[in-house]
């Protein structure tokens, strides 16, 4: 089931009307009816991964349990490798087994010995990325003292299996989300009502832009050999939106989704394509991934402590690290490295918490300044998401020497480039919204002060106008899943 | 809570009333690059808006043609008709199935024929139907059978033009549309066929593909199928001739017969007939009037074999 579906279409109000009416306020069956909802909503994708989640669940819960009732550091650290080992270990069956096995025996057929160790035919678990992260957070925190573990099993596997977040994200941590499960929920009208405005912004970025972009970016990417150099750029532009669009906009159904149920999810993009440098775009892009890295990978390393070599070390590490989370490629790690170079000449001349605030804040339009940083921010990233989204390093190379060739001063050209110039002004639409809105939780969230009703309503009636006008024939799933 | 709900239900009004509006505004007024999704067009190939204009008039017929543009292009009803035949041909573009049944629901009892002759072409159960629908929208009356096909196509293109059709319907804008009998090289003539300007096909190589029958399609064809049997009305399954390299480049043809087999007395050109790939098409897959004709008469036999028949069967019971 995904979110721009009829099912989902479905499922979401009659949820809904349960959780606030059958269970008349009762924390304990709205937590039950959240738990049941979210496995059947994931088993909906594959049942027989449930149990790997309900699995991954009841190892976090016991040796959450476990490490704090241990009386001894060593015990405590018994029971946290286990969880990590085990968590781990299963990401790394179902994600890297095959990635493991023929980058080894590359290596090895490098040096003039042949091995074949066979590959595995997987099927990656939707979300595993994600729950995996959820629960070595639970225990890491439990371990570090910063939490107390969850002894209502039921609360924990909310926690871990809540739906709105279960597939792609935000990765939440336990101190933000355990307290709002075990805390009693007013119904709030306001926060609904927010909640509904930002599942429809999600939607029209996911259905409107990114799924547009993609037939255009999957078209050149796919078939980049046939295409100028100026062709090639419009394609990195299309997966740029595509991206963002798809991402953010699973991201805002999600948070949206979650504020129905009186839960407040933790904001996982803040108009990222506005940064002026690339540290700040990093704390825009996947906050919730990017602040999970930092604290139990980049802390723990001893971040920023230690002087510039350690501190670039970590740096490096964290990027790769992430590139490497989103797929077993070597596309990802080298997506992951440029971030990390792009990152490097901010972290040597320590301005990379220079922009903390909003560009143009509380103006129209920034200062040529800030558009020249935006700009050259934009173009490291667009160039950076190439890798990303390339086959492989081969293709990557071969996509980069096209651009940079002399067919990059030729008009662009490609099956339905006329139907492309309609996305383009479509995105070139949302671009000026999400500009007018980036001081806000999301693009329209300013909307809701709008005290003209008519004009409000006939406002969110003409996104979903436009969702009906242009939604591709067909129903893409949303990129993160494969992750 | 109760404030939420209200709000939410009036709100939900108030975006089907904004859409309605819109759609209509969009259709008569925006340029065609952005209407991806909404297709309507009054008149477009294949002449549908005057065989529908024509077919009321029609009853109690020999023979009822049905199928895709290899009907109407393939079943000349002059050519029957100098054998003694009434007939009328209801092809449409691209029809599948899914369609078929629509056009049935509402033409059958009063069209009320002996034989139906029901073109099937691989291809029309192997697509979505989306075209063939939107063709039928705005060329027909819209019906709770529109409704029905809409949701089964479950395409947001289909449900869009739809809406626009039922508007158009409803406001009568569409009342005063004209077709001309003649259109570039092609001539509609009455009973519903459309005769191409003599041309010869160039011949060309095809990619090699495989038949894979849609479910939804599938299940279409089986209530066609029971619905004309219901009425006791004889059923000729017909795979038309394409020409032999086309044929040819589908992997697994004896799939497809077995298939059409298993649900009435079923034909396949292909194996019956011999034609020239250049001679007697005139694209890559419709054949010219040469080859209507030899086509046409090969399947008179067959009208004339099944009649015998039956009439023999009547007098052995």
């Amino acid at each position: 089931m995904i979110f721009n579906s009829w099912n989902f279409a479905l499922f979401l109000p009659i949820v809904f009307l349960q959780y606030w009416f059958a269970t008349k306020g009762n924390l304990k069956l709205q937590n039950i009816l959240l738990l049941v909802s979210s496995y059947f909503f994931y088993a909906c994708w594959d049942w027989r991964f449930m149990f790997l989640l309900i699995f991954s669940t009841l190892l976090d819960y016991f040796t959450g349990i476990k490490i704090h009732e241990a009386s001894k550091q060593k015990n405590k650290r018994w029971w946290l490798w286990l969880s990590i080992s085990v968590n781990l270990g299963f990401l790394g069956v179902f994600k890297y087994y095959n990635f493991f096995a023929a980058s080894f025996a590359d290596g090895l057929s490098l040096i003039g010995f042949k091995a074949n160790l066979g590959s595995l035919r997987l099927i990656l678990p939707v979300g595993i990325s994600f729950y995996t992260f959820h629960g070595l957070s639970y225990v890491i925190d439990i371990y570090k003292n910063r939490i107390k573990p969850e002894k209502n099993l039921v609360d924990y596997s909310v926690f871990v299996s809540f739906f709105p977040l279960l597939v792609a994200g935000p990765i939440e941590r336990a101190t933000h989300l355990l307290p709002q499960i075990q805390k009693k929920r007013e119904f709030d009208y306001s926060k609904a009502v927010d909640g509904l405005r930002q599942i429809l912004w999600g939607l029209f970025k996911k259905i409107v832009i990114a799924d547009n972009c993609a037939e255009y970016a999957n078209l050149i990417f796919n078939n980049s050999g046939d295409y100028s150099g100026s062709t090639l750029v419009l394609g990195a532009l299309f997966f740029t939106f595509q991206i963002y669009g798809d991402f953010s906009g699973y991201s805002d159904i999600a948070l949206g989704t979650a504020r129905l149920f009186g839960i407040d999810l933790l904001r996982n993009f803040a108009f990222p394509y506005f940064s002026r440098d690339i540290a700040e775009f990093w704390r825009r892009w996947h906050i919730s991934l990017s602040s999970w890295f930092k604290d139990y990978l980049y802390i723990p390393l001893g971040g920023s402590k230690g002087g510039m070599w350690i501190k670039i070390r970590n740096t490096f590490i964290i990027f790769l690290v992430s590139g490497f989370w989103h797929g077993a490629n070597w596309t990802f790690i080298v997506w992951g490295a440029l971030n990390a170079i792009y990152f490097l000449p901010l972290l040597l001349s320590n301005s990379n918490r220079h922009n903390l605030d909003s560009v143009a804040q509380g103006k129209l339009f920034p200062n040529l300044k800030e558009l020249s940083f935006m700009v050259l921010t934009f173009g490291l990233t667009v160039f950076a998401w190439i890798f990303f989204r390339a086959n492989t390093i081969a293709h990557a190379i071969s996509y980069i020497s096209e651009i940079l060739s002399g067919s990059l001063f030729t008009i662009p050209n490609f099956e339905g480039v006329g139907k492309a110039f309609t996305t383009s002004v479509l995105v070139v639409i949302f671009v000026l919204v999400e500009w007018q809105g980036r001081e806000g939780q999301y693009a329209i969230a300013n909307l809701g002060q709008l005290r003209n009703l008519p004009i409000r309503w006939s406002l969110y009636a003409l996104l979903l106008f436009s969702i009906g006008m242009f939604m591709p024939s067909v129903e893409s799933p949303f990129v993160y899943f494969q992750f | 809570m109760k404030k939420f709900l209200l709000n939410t239900v009036a709100f939900l009004f108030f975006s089907c009333l904004f859409y309605l509006v819109a759609l209509f505004i969009w259709g008569r007024f925006a340029h065609s690059i952005l209407k991806s999704n909404l297709d309507y067009k009054i008149g477009s190939t294949g002449y549908l808006y005057s065989r529908l204009s024509e077919v009321n008039n029609q009853k109690d017929l020999d023979v009822l043609f049905l199928g895709s543009s290899h009907a109407y292009r393939g079943f000349d009803t002059r050519i029957f008709s100098k054998y003694g035949y009434k007939t009328f041909n209801l092809g449409s573009s691209s029809q599948t199935p899914i369609q078929t049944k629509v056009l049935l629901n509402r033409y059958l009892k009063n069209l009320n024929p002996k034989t139906i002759v029901y073109e099937v072409y691989p291809a029309s159960f192997t697509v979505d139907g989306v075209e063939s629908s939107l063709d039928i929208i705005a060329n027909d009356k819209n019906d709770f059978y529109s409704l029905e096909m809409a949701l089964k196509i479950n395409n947001i293109k289909t449900y869009n033009t739809l809406i626009y059709g039922f508007i158009m319907d409803l406001l009568g804008l569409n009342r005063s549309f004209y077709e001309p009998i003649r259109k570039a090289n092609e001539t509609y003539i009455s009973g519903g066929f459309v005769e191409h300007e003599l041309a010869y096909a160039k011949p060309q190589p095809f990619l090699q593909q495989r038949i894979s029958i849609k479910q939804n399609q599938l299940q279409s064809f089986s209530e066609i199928v029971a619905t004309i049997k219901r009425e006791n009305i004889d059923l000729i399954l017909v795979y038309a001739p394409i020409p032999k390299m086309k044929y040819a480049s589908y992997d697994n043809n004896g799939y497809f017969d077995s298939i059409m087999k298993k649900y009435s007395d079923y034909h396949n050109f292909n194996e019956i007939i011999s034609l020239n790939d250049t001679l007697h098409f005139y694209d890559s897959h419709h054949l010219n009037q040469l080859g209507v004709e030899l086509f046409n008469k090969k399947m008179i036999e067959i009208l004339i074999n099944t009649a015998s028949k039956t009439r023999n069967i009547g007098s052995t019971r």
